[in-house]
């Protein structure tokens, strides 16, 4: 027969046995995220790394080349890439991660120069705009800015429209962000004025001059955040950070802009004075709390610092510094748990995005491309 | 305004000037910016490697995180190779630069 004590030790040595395994089943089942962040790399690659452990999981060799941009389709069920070193379109099954589409656009006499663009919601054609430069017997031919249409199942360019000048006029260039209405038939694009273009002829139908929108009475406005600091929040509705100037003694101010996609509608709400610099705008995916970075001074004394909005309120309603890179990104997780640094190196900075405190960094063994980050549940 | 003709040198300078905003000649500064062939041998921004105030106080550290990005956008064009026109595999064997910038290739112009 057993004695007590021995009794009491068999059964916490059975408990421990059983608990063990359970926690682990249970910790296994249940991760504290399940998602997963895709990003370009150099020299040629999309990795995927899993977003609660920072594990690579694909190493995605693109023979196209180099990934210089990343885009999730609204319905998040693909993954467009664009490449530099041939100028290649590449799509992927987001689930999966498997390349559906790869192909070059440049040729020996043929060259192409763009950064992204936008899908139409069929993921047929995907859009946007670029220069073609074509090699004669003696010399090179540039041609302007051009809005261009790629057909993904052809693999080829099939339309192209020419920039007119005053639209070329603006800065921005082909690396202006694009975005396309719900129903497809307009595109959008961001420049200090937005260009409404008619998909259908691809001319520009409208140029709506943010000085002049709607509830706005500021000056020199401009969106800010670069290209990742347009948000959609829903499929017809677009969150930007914006910054102002008033039109009497010109305090710079920045805020939120809320821009409809179907109703071209832009609404802009002013939060406080500007900071040096602002850069990248993240929304959780509930919509209510949304995250940049702002920067003040340079070199040495440069500081940088999270900043928390409730959406709700619109009120800046947390900060927190960190150590910041001479250059970075900011991203986020699928969840929206976490907060990410990255860019201009080979590693990713985790921050708690409740805390809005560092945690780990996690080494991906290869520099990042600028073509950002793309979280998959 | 095709009824005014210039009577006097400086006029005639300024006319000039006007005319020549026709051709097909422009200015890097000039807006729209003038549209160059593909890659880095018309890239004057900055030819080497300064930050913003032009010190080299705000660049990366190290120096090495930042020479992919310029790599591919010919920031850093006087001792970058060009990616886009002769070298694109000039990084093809070292994924970080910063950890193993000795395996970067040679170029030789």
């Amino acid at each position: 027969m057993l004695s007590r004590s021995r009794l009491l030790k068999s059964l916490r040595s059975y408990t421990a046995l059983i608990a063990a395994p359970l926690a682990l089943a249970i910790a296994g089942a249940i991760p504290a995220h399940a998602g997963a962040l895709m990003l370009g790399t150099y020299p040629d690659k999309l990795f995927t790394v899993d977003d609660a452990s920072g594990a690579i999981t694909d190493k995605i060799k693109l023979e196209a080349g180099l990934p210089v941009s990343l885009r999730l389709s609204d319905d998040r069920k693909k993954i467009y890439a664009t490449t530099i070193t041939t100028s290649g379109m590449v799509v992927l099954d987001a689930a999966t991660r498997k390349i559906l589409t790869e192909f070059s656009l440049n040729t020996p006499t043929e060259r192409y120069r763009f950064q992204g663009g936008v899908p139409d919601p069929t993921g047929r054609y995907f859009y946007t705009v670029m220069q073609r430069f074509d090699k004669l017997s003696d010399r090179y031919t540039v041609s302007k800015l051009q809005y261009t249409v790629i057909d993904l199942v052809q693999k080829k360019i099939v339309r192209t429209v020419d920039m007119e000048p005053q639209d070329d006029a603006l800065p921005g260039g082909y690396r202006a962000s694009l975005m396309i209405s719900p129903d497809g038939k307009t595109l959008y694009m961001f420049k200090n004025k937005i260009l409404v273009i008619d998909v259908a002829t691809m001319k520009v139908v409208d140029r709506i001059d943010l000085q002049k929108a709607d509830a706005a009475g500021y000056e020199d406005v401009q969106l800010g955040g670069g290209v990742e600091g347009l948000q959609l929040t829903h499929p017809g509705e677009l969150v930007s950070l914006f910054t102002a100037s008033d039109p009497f003694v010109h305090n710079k101010i920045f805020g939120l802009g809320r821009f409809d996609l179907t109703a071209r509608k832009f609404t802009f709400t002013p939060i406080g004075p500007i900071t040096n610099q602002i850069s990248g705008l993240e929304i959780t995916p509930d919509g209510k709390y949304a995250y940049t970075t702002a920067t003040n001074g340079a070199t040495g004394n440069k500081r940088c610092e999270f900043w928390k909005f409730d959406l709700a309120s619109l009120k800046l309603t947390d900060k927190e510094e960190f150590h910041c890179r001479s250059r970075y990104t900011l991203g986020m997780s699928a969840d929206g748990a976490k907060i990410y640094i990255y860019g201009a190196s080979y590693d990713i900075e985790v921050y708690d995005a409740a805390t809005l405190k560092y945690e780990k960094t996690w080494d991906l063994g290869a520099d990042a491309t600028m073509a950002g980050m793309v979280a998959l549940r | 305004m095709k009824h005014l003709k210039p009577l006097n040198a400086k006029a005639r300078r300024i006319d000039a000037d006007l005319a020549s905003l026709e051709e097909d000649v422009v200015a890097l500064q000039q807006a729209p910016r003038p549209h160059v062939p593909l890659g880095c041998s018309l890239s004057f921004s900055p030819g080497w490697e300064v930050d913003a105030s032009g010190g080299t106080a705000g660049l990366c550290q190290p120096v090495e995180r930042d020479i992919y990005d310029c790599y591919v956008t010919c920031f850093w064009p006087v001792q970058m190779a060009d990616h886009v026109n002769y070298s694109a595999d000039w990084a093809s064997n070292c994924a970080a630069a910063t950890k193993d910038w000795r395996s970067l290739d040679i170029v030789f112009p």
